[in-house]
């Protein structure tokens, strides 16, 4: 009897300890993951590179891929990662990334869900903490100024394109009330102006002077100028959807900083960027001085929980010219009229800007 | 010609291409499946932000309908060869593309097959 007593005792305490022994060497493993991570992805065609952010909170983990919210679930040494994005025609996806944790780096394979234009095959994945100063970036840069002079051309390469980001409650309202297409102000002609402009397709040209940079941006053929030898707007300058930018090189990088923000959206989805946002940029060119790769930082607490942030890389490109752009609202108007949606469009006129 | 449209709807789906956009094409179209389209052009927006075609497509029970093809903006078809002369007035041509929701008589365009056989492809760069 004794030693069944015994026997049950020593099981209730083997279970006891498994129980308490489970989630600790569970936390000793995932204790590990917390923190940010350089993610980079690879299919057969391109190459992605993403800031990934990961917490733990009170009972779970949530994780943000370049400023947005990302679904993880992990398991001892498993991670999974859902990543939603757009492609160039904006159609809505997700990344689905699956793989282990070890030694203080990720890896994996992923494949894309969902409907979009823009297939991709699947590919792998791989994560390494990031380190200090370090933005992603791989190209080898100069230590000085570099000759940023030239058109440039869009390439596909490093930008997730992530579709959703964390929103301040009143980033929320604002998406709430906001009506894709209608509310954009491209469709009217109306520039869209930064950070999205930065973003886009289309190629630009950067004109060098002694104390500025100009890029001319072929869609809606807008122009830029970035400020090297002074640090403040004239006095009366009004915001714009351009703003006021000023530049430095640091380190090898044109740092640029812009502000005087007019109110305008951050991309397809709508979400707000106001008029006190700030926006730093950081242009590399690589060591051979044909591929230029940005670093896009939208600052704009009010809106957005975490900074979103966008990647771009521009190939020089010396056989193109930045085409005119003349742009007729006709194309909108005209069949909203015809489609009896036109009452409905000046009535949301305070939603606009 | 049911037949033709069905087939051409069909071979339709197994096709995929890239245009640019600059606004939200969710919000007008979807990705879900593409469509092609037979018929008499009737009128042409060679503008941007948009590029538009007004098709005349005779539907099932013969019923003539206008269908709204948009591509991407000017700079970027023009920079390809596609200029306001490649689609003229009055040209039959077959559209592919992604269609509007709700059934809306909208396609975004993927490729168009000229009267002579040559094709127009609404590509971005990858």
């Amino acid at each position: 009897m004794n030693n069944m007593k015994s026997i049950k005792s020593l099981i209730v305490t083997l279970m006891l300890a498994l129980l308490i022994s489970i989630p600790m060497s569970l936390r000793a493993e995932t204790s590990d993951i917390e923190g940010r991570w350089i993610l980079s992805l690879q299919d057969d065609q391109r190459l992605l590179v993403g800031l990934l952010e990961i917490e733990k909170t009170a009972n779970d983990w949530q994780a943000f891929l370049e400023g947005g919210p990302v679904e993880i679930n992990i398991q001892k040494d498993h991670i999974e990662i859902v990543a939603d994005s757009r492609d160039v025609r904006g159609f809505v996806f997700n990344r689905r990334m699956t793989g282990k944790i070890k030694n203080n780096q990720m890896n994996g394979s992923y494949e894309q869900e969902g409907a979009a234009a823009q297939k991709e095959n699947p590919g792998t994945w791989s994560a390494v903490r990031e380190k200090n100063e370090d933005s992603g970036l791989t190209l080898t840069s100069s230590a000085t100024a570099g000759d940023i002079s030239g058109i440039w051309t869009a390439t596909q390469e490093l930008d997730f394109r992530k579709y959703t980001m964390s929103l301040t409650q009143s980033g929320k309202d604002w998406l709430e009330q906001y009506l894709p297409y209608y509310d954009q102000p491209d469709v009217r002609c109306t520039s869209i102006g930064l950070p999205a402009l930065a973003t886009y397709s289309f190629p630009f040209e950067i004109i060098s002077s002694d104390d500025r940079y100009t890029f001319l941006y072929e869609y809606q053929a807008k122009v830029r100028r970035i400020w090297m030898k002074k640090e403040s707007p004239s006095e009366f300058m009004p915001p714009s959807r351009m703003g006021f930018s000023v530049g430095s090189w640091v380190n090898g990088e044109l740092v640029i900083k812009t502000s005087l923000l007019d109110k305008t959206i951050r991309d397809f989805r709508g979400e707000l960027i106001s008029e006190d946002a700030t926006i730093e940029e950081r242009y590399t060119l690589s060591a051979d001085d044909q591929t230029l790769t940005a670093i896009i930082i939208v600052d704009d607490p009010e809106n957005y929980e975490r900074q979103p942030i966008r990647r771009r890389q521009w190939k020089r490109n010396a056989n193109t010219e930045i085409f005119p752009y003349t742009c007729d609202p006709d194309t909108f108007y005209l069949p909203m009229y015809e489609d009896g949606e036109f009452q409905m469009y000046i009535d949301r006129t305070p939603f606009r800007f | 010609m049911f037949r033709l449209i069905k087939l051409l709807i069909a071979l339709g789906c197994l096709i995929s291409d890239i245009s640019i956009a600059h606004h939200s094409f969710t919000a007008e179209f979807t990705a879900e499946r593409t469509i092609v389209l037979q018929g008499q052009v009737e009128e042409v927006w060679f503008r941007n932000p948009h590029v538009r075609y007004i098709l005349k497509v005779q539907n099932s029970e013969g019923v003539t309908e206008n269908w709204d093809l948009r591509g991407s903006p000017v700079v970027w078809l023009a920079r390809k060869g596609w200029t306001k002369d490649s689609i003229k007035v009055g040209d039959i041509i077959t559209a592919e593309g992604y269609p509007g929701h709700s059934n809306r008589k909208m396609l975004s365009i993927i490729r168009v097959t000229l009267p002579d056989g040559s094709i127009l492809i609404d590509r971005a760069p990858e």
